[in-house]
C-alpha cells in the first residue's frame, strides 16, 4: 500500500513539474504537463457535449499533432479527451435526449424525463458528482492493479500473447452490436488490413500494388479518421437535424439531501461495476455504463421510476463510465494490448513516442507510467469545475448547429492526415475507408472491432510465428494446460465466451439486450 | 431463390471479396513457408480464407433469414453500378493523368470533382457522401499549388455543399474563420511545413 502512495507521489511531482520555455526572450516556467490535461479534458469534455463527435475521432485526428509534444504530455492529454468526453457526454443526454458521446446513451432515460421535470440541475450535478466520485476510485484502481499484473506479464511469451490477444478480439467481438458472425468478419477484416506493407521478417511487400506509400503499411490514424469520422459525418448529414435543446436556464444545480441519500449508493455500485467492466479485454465505458443501469434497475428500490426520471439512473451509469474508461487503461499499461477503440489509438500515440506498450513501460518509464496515472485524479478536479459552476458555458455551446461543426471537423481530419507524411495520398486512403466506414455502417457491419483487429494483426503474426518457431511448429504449444497453462487459459475463455454467447438462448437476451439500446 | 436480408446479401459478398481475394494474392504472390518458417504468405492466406468463409455463410444466410424486410433493407445513397462507374472514373482519370502528366494527382482531383457534379444532379441522396470525400481530396491535392488558406476556404466550401442548407453568408464567414484558425494553430503554432499561400505569389 505504501508503495502506491509512493509511486503515485512520483508521478504527482512528474504532473506538476515545471517545464522552462523561452518566451520573447524570456525563460518562463510553466507547469507544461497540467496544462496539457488541461487541454485535454477541456477538448474531451467539448467533444462529449457534442453529438456527433466521438472521442476516437478526436483523438486519431490529434495524433499527428502529438508527434512533437513531449511524451507524457502527450498523452497525459490523449488519455483526458477520453475520460473528459465521459464527463462532457452527460449533458447532452440530459438536455438534448441526444448521447453527446456512445457511453452516455443510458444516461438519455432519465436524465432527459428529469430535465422535463424541471430537475436537470440535479441531474448534471449528479453526474459530474459520480464521475468524480468514480474518477478518483479509478485512479486508485488503476495504480493498485497495474502493478501486479505488468508483473505477471512481464512472464509472457508469444503464445501467451497471441492467445491473449485472441481473446481481446472475441471479447471485442461479444460485445459489438449486431450480428456476431459479421463482427467476427470485421475482425478478421482488420487483421488483413493491418498486414498491409512491408513483412517485417522476409522484407516482402504485401498487397501494396505497386504502391510504394503503402510499403509503411496503412497507417491507423487514417483508418480511425476515415472509418469513424468521415463516415460519422456522412451518415448525419443523411438525417435531417433535428435537436431539441433545453435552452431554460438551469437552476438549482445541488441535488436536496434526499437527493444525496438516494445517489450515494448507485454511484458506489456503478464504480465497483464499471472499473471491473473496464478492465476485461473489450470493456471500456460504454459496456460499464449499460452493465450498471442494468444492475442499478434490478437491486433499486425505486426501480418503478425507472424510466421516468429516476436519480439513479443518472447517478450508476455515469460513475460506472468514468470508471469505466479510466481502468480500461489498465490492459493498455500492462500488457500492451488495447480493449477497446480509443485504447488501440493510444497504442499508436505510444508508438509514435516511440514507446512499446507493454508491461516494461512501468519498469522502464517510471516518470511516465506514474505521471498518467496521477494526472488521472487531477483532470478530475478540473473536470469537476469544469462541469459544474461552467456548466453554462457547455449548454451555450450546444445551440451550435451541426452545419457549422461539420466543416470544421474536417478540416482538422484532412490537416491532421495530411502531416502523417506531407503526401495527399493518405488523405485519399482516408477517403476510401471513409467510403468503406460509409457501407459498413450502411450493411450493419460495426467498424469498431475491426480497428483493433487493424492494430493487432501485426502484432498477432510476429507472437504466432515466434511462438511457432519457438516449439518447432507443434501447434499444441497453444493449448497445453501443463506447460503454458496461461494460454491455455486465455484459449478456454475465448473459447467459452463464444460459446455461452453463440448458444441460442444467450444470442437471444444480447439480441433484446442491443435492440432495446437502439430504442433509445 | 429470393434474397430475404439485403444487407447480409452484400456484407457477404464484400467479406466473400476481401477474404478470397487477399487469401488468392498470397498464395499467388508470396511464398507460404511452413508452420516453423511462415512466409509472408502463410498468416494472410489463413485468414483470408477464414473471412471469405465467414462471408460465404453471411451470403447464404441472407436467403434464408426471417428478419422482417423493414429492417432488412439497404438504404444506401448509391447502388453496387455507381459504385463501380465511380472507381473505373477515378481509375481511368489517375491513369490518364498519370501517363500524361507524370503523377496521378490531378486525374483523381478531376474524377471526384466529376462525381460530385454527376451526383449533384443524378444521385442527390449520394451528396453527402460524395461531398465529403471530394473536399478532402480538394485540400489535399490543392494544399501544395494553391496553400494553405486557399485551400482549407475551398474544404470548407465544398464540405458545405454536402449538407441540407448552405448559407452563404455563414459559410462565406466559417470559411474564413476557419483559414485564419488554421494558418495560426497549425502553421505558426505547431510549424507544419504547409505553404500559407499559392506557389506563384510567394
Amino acid at each position: 500500500m505504501e508503495g502506491i502512495f509512493n509511486n503515485l507521489g512520483l508521478g504527482f511531482v512528474e504532473v506538476f513539474k515545471l517545464k522552462t520555455f523561452i518566451i520573447a526572450g524570456m525563460s518562463v516556467p510553466v507547469p507544461f504537463n497540467v496544462l496539457m490535461c488541461l487541454i485535454g479534458v477541456i477538448l474531451g469534455t467539448l467533444i462529449g457535449v457534442l453529438p456527433g463527435v466521438g472521442p476516437v475521432a478526436t483523438i486519431a485526428m490529434l495524433l499527428p499533432i502529438t508527434f512533437n509534444l513531449d511524451p507524457i504530455g502527450a498523452l497525459i492529454m490523449l488519455a483526458g479527451i477520453y475520460y473528459g468526453a465521459q464527463y462532457g457526454g452527460s449533458t447532452t443526454s440530459i438536455l438534448v435526449n441526444l448521447p453527446g458521446e456512445a457511453a452516455s446513451v443510458v444516461t438519455c432515460l432519465d436524465g432527459y424525463q428529469m430535465a422535463r421535470r424541471g430537475r436537470a440541475g440535479p441531474a448534471l450535478a449528479t453526474a459530474a458528482i459520480g464521475s468524480f466520485f468514480a474518477g478518483c476510485v479509478a485512479t486508485l484502481v488503476v495504480a493498485m492493479f497495474a502493478p501486479p499484473l505488468a508483473e505477471v506479464a512481464l512472464k509472457f511469451g508469444p503464445a501467451e500473447y497471441f492467445s491473449l490477444m485472441v481473446l481481446g478480439l472475441v471479447a471485442a467481438v461479444v460485445l459489438a452490436h449486431g450480428s456476431l458472425i459479421k463482427a467476427i468478419a470485421m475482425v478478421l477484416l482488420g487483421l488483413l488490413l493491418g498486414l498491409v506493407g512491408t513483412d517485417v521478417n522476409s522484407g516482402v511487400l504485401r498487397f501494396a500494388f505497386g504502391i510504394s506509400e503503402l510499403a509503411d503499411g496503412i497507417g491507423f490514424v487514417t483508418v480511425a479518421m476515415g472509418m469513424f469520422g468521415l463516415a460519422e459525418i456522412a451518415t448525419n448529414l443523411e438525417q435531417k437535424d433535428a435537436r431539441e435543446v433545453f435552452t431554460r436556464k438551469v437552476e438549482h444545480l445541488f441535488p436536496s439531501r434526499e437527493d444525496w441519500k438516494r445517489i450515494w449508493a448507485p454511484i458506489v455500485r456503478g464504480t465497483a461495476l464499471g472499473s471491473a467492466l473496464g478492465i476485461l479485454p473489450g470493456g471500456g465505458a460504454l459496456l460499464a455504463s449499460f452493465g450498471a443501469y442494468t444492475l442499478e434497475k434490478k437491486v433499486s428500490k425505486y426501480s418503478h421510476e425507472f424510466g421516468k426520471g429516476a436519480i439513479e439512473g443518472v447517478a450508476a451509469p455515469e460513475s460506472a463510465n468514468n470508471a469505466g474508461a479510466q481502468t480500461s487503461f489498465i490492459p493498455l499499461l500492462t500488457l500492451g494490448i488495447p480493449g477497446n477503440a480509443v485504447m488501440a489509438l493510444m497504442v499508436g500515440a505510444m508508438m509514435i513516442q516511440g514507446i512499446a506498450p507493454g508491461p516494461q513501460v512501468m519498469t522502464e518509464r517510471p516518470q511516465l507510467f506514474w505521471g498518467m496515472i496521477a494526472s488521472m485524479w487531477v483532470g478530475n478536479l478540473m473536470l469537476v469545475v469544469l462541469n459544474l459552476p461552467l456548466i453554462g458555458m457547455w449548454i451555450k455551446l450546444l445551440t451550435v448547429p451541426y452545419r457549422m461543426l461539420y466543416p470544421a471537423i474536417l478540416l482538422f481530419m484532412c490537416v491532421g492526415v495530411y502531416s502523417l507524411s506531407n503526401n495527399p495520398f493518405d488523405a485519399l486512403l482516408m477517403a476510401l475507408f471513409g467510403v468503406l466506414g460509409y457501407i459498413c455502417v450502411k450493411l450493419e457491419c460495426e467498424p469498431a472491432p475491426m480497428i483493433l483487429g487493424f492494430i493487432l494483426g501485426p502484432l498477432m503474426e510476429e507472437n504466432l510465428r515466434r511462438a511457432m518457431l519457438l516449439s518447432r511448429g507443434d501447434p499444441s504449444v497453444f493449448v497445453d494446460p501443463v506447460n503454458k497453462p496461461i494460454s491455455f487459459s486465455f484459449l478456454l475463455a475465448a473459447v467459452l465466451l463464444l460459446a455461452i454467447i453463440a448458444a441460442p438462448a444467450m444470442r437471444k437476451r444480447r439480441e433484446e439486450a442491443f435492440a432495446a439500446e437502439e430504442q433509445l | 431463390m429470393i434474397i430475404r436480408n439485403q444487407k447480409d446479401f452484400w456484407a457477404g459478398l464484400m467479406f466473400m471479396g476481401f477474404g478470397f481475394g487477399m487469401a488468392l494474392i498470397a498464395v499467388l504472390s508470396y511464398q507460404m513457408g511452413s508452420a516453423v518458417r511462415m512466409g509472408p504468405a502463410y498468416f494472410p492466406t489463413v485468414l483470408g480464407g477464414m473471412l471469405g468463409v465467414l462471408g460465404l455463410v453471411i451470403f447464404v444466410r441472407s436467403f434464408v433469414s426471417r428478419l422482417k424486410a423493414e429492417a432488412s433493407t439497404v438504404r444506401m445513397a448509391f447502388g453496387i453500378g455507381d459504385f463501380v462507374i465511380a472507381v473505373a472514373l477515378f481509375a481511368v482519370l489517375g491513369w490518364a493523368s498519370k501517363a500524361l502528366l507524370g503523377n496521378a494527382d490531378y486525374g483523381m482531383l478531376a474524377a471526384a470533382v466529376l462525381l460530385s457534379a454527376a451526383a449533384l444532379f443524378l444521385r442527390p441522396e449520394a451528396r453527402p457522401l460524395v461531398f465529403i470525400v471530394t473536399s478532402c481530396l480538394v485540400f489535399a491535392y490543392l494544399l501544395k499549388p494553391l496553400g494553405l488558406v486557399l485551400a482549407s476556404i475551398l474544404l470548407v466550401v465544398v464540405g458545405a455543399l454536402g449538407g441540407h442548407e448552405f448559407k452563404l453568408r455563414e459559410v462565406a464567414a466559417l470559411s474564413v474563420a476557419l483559414a485564419i484558425f488554421s494558418v495560426l494553430v497549425f502553421v505558426k503554432g505547431l510549424t507544419l511545413p504547409f505553404p500559407i499561400w499559392p506557389a506563384f505569389l510567394e
